[in-house]
């Protein structure tokens, strides 16, 4: 049965990264209809009006492309770390985000010439004494997963001694923790900050970053679709179209020389070869390059299951014996705890108690966070596990010690919890499984666990293969401890016969 | 000389069904007192609310050796005065022999571990086991395992023995063995409640005999009264009914 779910869940893995696999798809789909994906709610270059239309300079841009090629067009929400994926796929034909376009990444998908020349920047809350990245020595930043902003922090970390990268999927929560004082300082683009920060006063924009990246479309490697659009692209540059964008979404028209308004080569159309299956799954250049993060990642991830198995089993323990011997009212609390958050989602309780807490003044950080939200489930389920343990001892243990004159707690601890132990051995490590496995919800809250740190690595990449290290990892750790309870299980139900 | 133990008025009921129905009983020291009587007449329901195993009715009254039987602090020293033997030996399984008979002189009477082991030692050597001390319950026969109960009840050091249908869940070759066990303790005086459909064991052992029947004692005396000058018509039907078998 363990088996059983353990395929499913290796499948449902290779699903998810089926989507690199599937240009067959794009056939099925009206050839008319261009599909655009884009990371709604990157100000100003795609975003929602008040009356939920898209807008935004690069919403504006793409249709414009799409009107010149004669087709109609479809633009999806997508998360900025799922795009690199979904062009790959042929979910999408382009992508925009404010995608800056990057050495590594052209090795895996293509580019049309650039259309902006930005820099990253350091936004700060208004009411700090932070100038520029000097201040940020043993300060905790905020970065976008996997951006260019990501890239520059990491590569620069040691050199402004930076505490800890925090890696947010998009503007809003990381803005929202920068609020809350739990990051000192945000890394990203400078457009969009200076756009998003325009009406928030309490946050302002303080330095310029030079990373002299360029954004623009993405296309999957080697697309022709890629060529066309960077024809169209030179015609509405010498139309003088794209800088008139320039000017309605940042008021000012971009200087001759920038990308805006010259018109430059596509980048890297070097003779390219599609990228063969090892490539592109098992490239070992990448995998070589990003395992160091990734076990960075799994020793987070271990820390964090550790640290909530054996707190929750403690507190589960304790849990189990007040709702079976405590006074009528403890016994109540208890079953109602138990009940309560067996029910509620654990990414919900998680993601409650870190953003929803420090409006009540309780701010903790991600680990602190994740340990509190999976110890508080883990415990409910640890305690219906100890329960049924304790309750399939036999009447006759809990008589003989009473005639002896055993105290209750001599009772529980010499006579009952040793052989209950042994019962509920297998069901315990089955739940420790799940703890490992749910730390993964963990890179919600910008834990550096080995998912969250596998998406970046994929991001910066362009390319699955951290993915699939990650998947092979999960694996390494927990089949083992799938393979004990399957053989717990079997020792007992043989010595129970 | 005094009741060890004495049951005044006591009545046990489960919802409508009345167990036990004012019971009056006192066993004097050193007195061997064999119950029997029908399954479902409240001869163990009788001995389990001597060390309040069972609760019994408020209208009654047990006191054990001058202490009334109820739950609260004074029950500790009841249950340490009373030992108990059960149907189905109730040993810990998951302990050798040598740490089920020494675990509650420990931790109640808190003896250290070396005097302990050697009074349990003792003990088991008495029952006839002190070669099977490391072993755990489940590597014994039932017989052997029973023994270990008896030396592990008798390691507190009670004044009073409760036998709960000590060899019922035996098979017949070994309840002999633990009936010889048992009969050594009586002849050495110490003061017991045998619940047992053994007649014969009942007659040779006990000082005195008590016929039960629908939660009341029903005819009690000496083995010659109840065996052999029955008087009442129940205990008579009895006794026929299970001498014959």
């Amino acid at each position: 049965m363990y088996f059983q779910k353990l395929i499913l869940k290796f499948v449902l893995i290779l699903m998810s990264l089926a989507t690199y696999l599937a240009p067959i798809s794009a056939a099925s789909r009206d050839e008319n209809v261009l599909i655009a994906g884009a990371n709604i709610g990157n100000v100003p270059w795609e975003f929602q009006d008040t009356a939920g239309e898209l807008i935004g300079f690069e919403i504006d841009l793409v249709n414009e492309v799409a009107k010149r090629l004669n087709r109609e067009i479809e633009i999806i929400n997508i998360p900025f770390n799922g795009l690199f994926s979904a062009v790959q796929s042929s979910r999408i034909d382009i992508a925009i985000s404010s995608i800056t376009i990057t050495e590594q990444r052209l090795t895996s998908v293509s580019f049309a010439q650039p259309y902006y020349d930005s820099d990253q920047s350091l936004t700060i809350r208004s009411d700090s004494n932070i100038t520029s990245v000097n201040d940020l020595q043993d300060e905790v930043v905020a970065v976008d997963t996997g951006s260019t902003g990501d890239i520059w922090a990491s590569e620069n970390q040691q050199q402004y001694g930076f505490k800890e990268i925090r890696r947010y999927e998009g503007i809003a929560p990381a803005a929202l923790d920068l609020q809350i004082g739990r990051v000192a300082g945000y890394i990203s683009d400078i457009p969009a900050m200076q756009y998003y920060t325009k009406d928030k006063p309490e946050l302002k924009v303080v330095e310029r970053i030079r990373t002299g990246g360029s954004y623009s479309m993405m296309f999957r490697k080697d697309d022709e679709l890629a060529l066309s659009v960077n024809e169209i692209i030179t015609t509405l540059k010498q139309e003088g179209l794209v800088n008139e964008l320039h000017n309605k979404w940042f008021g000012v028209l971009a200087e001759e020389s920038t990308s805006t308004a010259k018109v430059t080569a596509m980048p890297g159309v070097k003779a390219g070869l599609l990228l063969n299956f090892m490539d592109t799954f098992l490239n070992k250049a990448v995998f070589v390059e990003t395992l160091p993060m990734l076990l960075l990642g799994l020793t987070t991830t271990l820390k964090l299951g550790l640290a909530s198995i054996v707190i929750g089993l403690f507190f589960g323990l304790l849990l189990a014996l007040n709702r079976l011997y405590a006074p009528a009212i403890a016994r109540v609390i208890a079953k109602v705890y138990i009940d309560v958050f067996r029910s509620i989602p654990l990414l919900v309780l998680l993601i409650v108690i870190f953003y929803a807490l420090p409006f009540v003044g309780i701010s903790l950080s991600p680990f602190t966070a994740a340990a509190t939200a999976l110890i508080i489930v883990s415990s409910a389920y640890t305690a219906e596990i100890f329960r049924s343990g304790i309750e399939a001892i036999p009447k006759g243990q809990f008589e003989a010690s009473q005639a002896l004159g055993l105290s209750f707690a001599h009772m529980m601890k010499d006579v009952i919890l040793p052989q209950a132990t042994r019962i509920v051995i297998p069901p315990l490590t089955n739940n420790s499984i799940n703890v490992i496995k749910d730390t993964a919800l963990a890179s919600v809250v910008a834990m550096p666990d080995l998912l969250k740190q596998a998406t970046q690595a994929q991001a910066i990449a362009a390319n699955p293969t951290p993915l699939i290290a990650a998947a092979g990892i999960y694996l390494l750790v927990l089949l083992p401890m799938v393979l004990a309870v399957s053989h717990l299980e079997k020792k007992y139900s043989k010595r129970n016969q | 000389m005094g009741s060890l133990i004495r049951l005044e008025n006591v009545s046990k009921h489960y919802g409508k069904f009345m167990a036990l129905q004012r019971v009056n009983l006192e066993v004097a020291e050193g007195e061997v007192v064999s119950v029997i009587g029908p399954s479902g007449s409240g001869k163990s329901t009788l001995i389990r609310c001597i060390n309040l195993l069972e609760q019994y009715d408020d209208s009654g009254k047990i006191t054990v050796n001058g202490t009334v039987v109820r739950k609260g602090a004074d029950l500790k020293n009841v249950r340490a005065n009373v030992g108990m033997v059960f149907q189905n030996f109730n040993l810990f399984p998951h302990m050798t022999i040598l740490e089920n008979v020494k675990l509650a002189p420990m931790r109640v009477d808190e003896i250290s571990t070396e005097v302990a082991t050697k009074r349990a030692l003792t003990l088991l050597d008495n029952v006839g086991i002190s070669d099977q001390a490391d072993k755990y319950p489940g590597q014994l026969s039932g017989g052997q395992q029973q023994r270990v109960a008896i030396a592990r009840a008798l390691a507190m050091e009670p004044k009073i023995l409760l036998f709960d249908e000590p060899t019922s869940a035996l098979d017949p070759e070994m309840v002999g063995e633990v009936l010889n066990v048992i009969r050594k303790l009586a002849d050495e005086g110490v003061t017991m409640i045998v619940v047992t459909h053994e007649m014969a064991f009942a007659r040779q052992v006990s000082d005195r005999v008590i016929f039960m029947d629908a939660g009341q004692i029903v005819e009690s005396g000496t083995p010659t009264d109840i065996f052999d000058a029955t008087r009442e018509p129940r205990t008579l039907a009895f006794l026929k009914n299970v001498l014959e078998h």
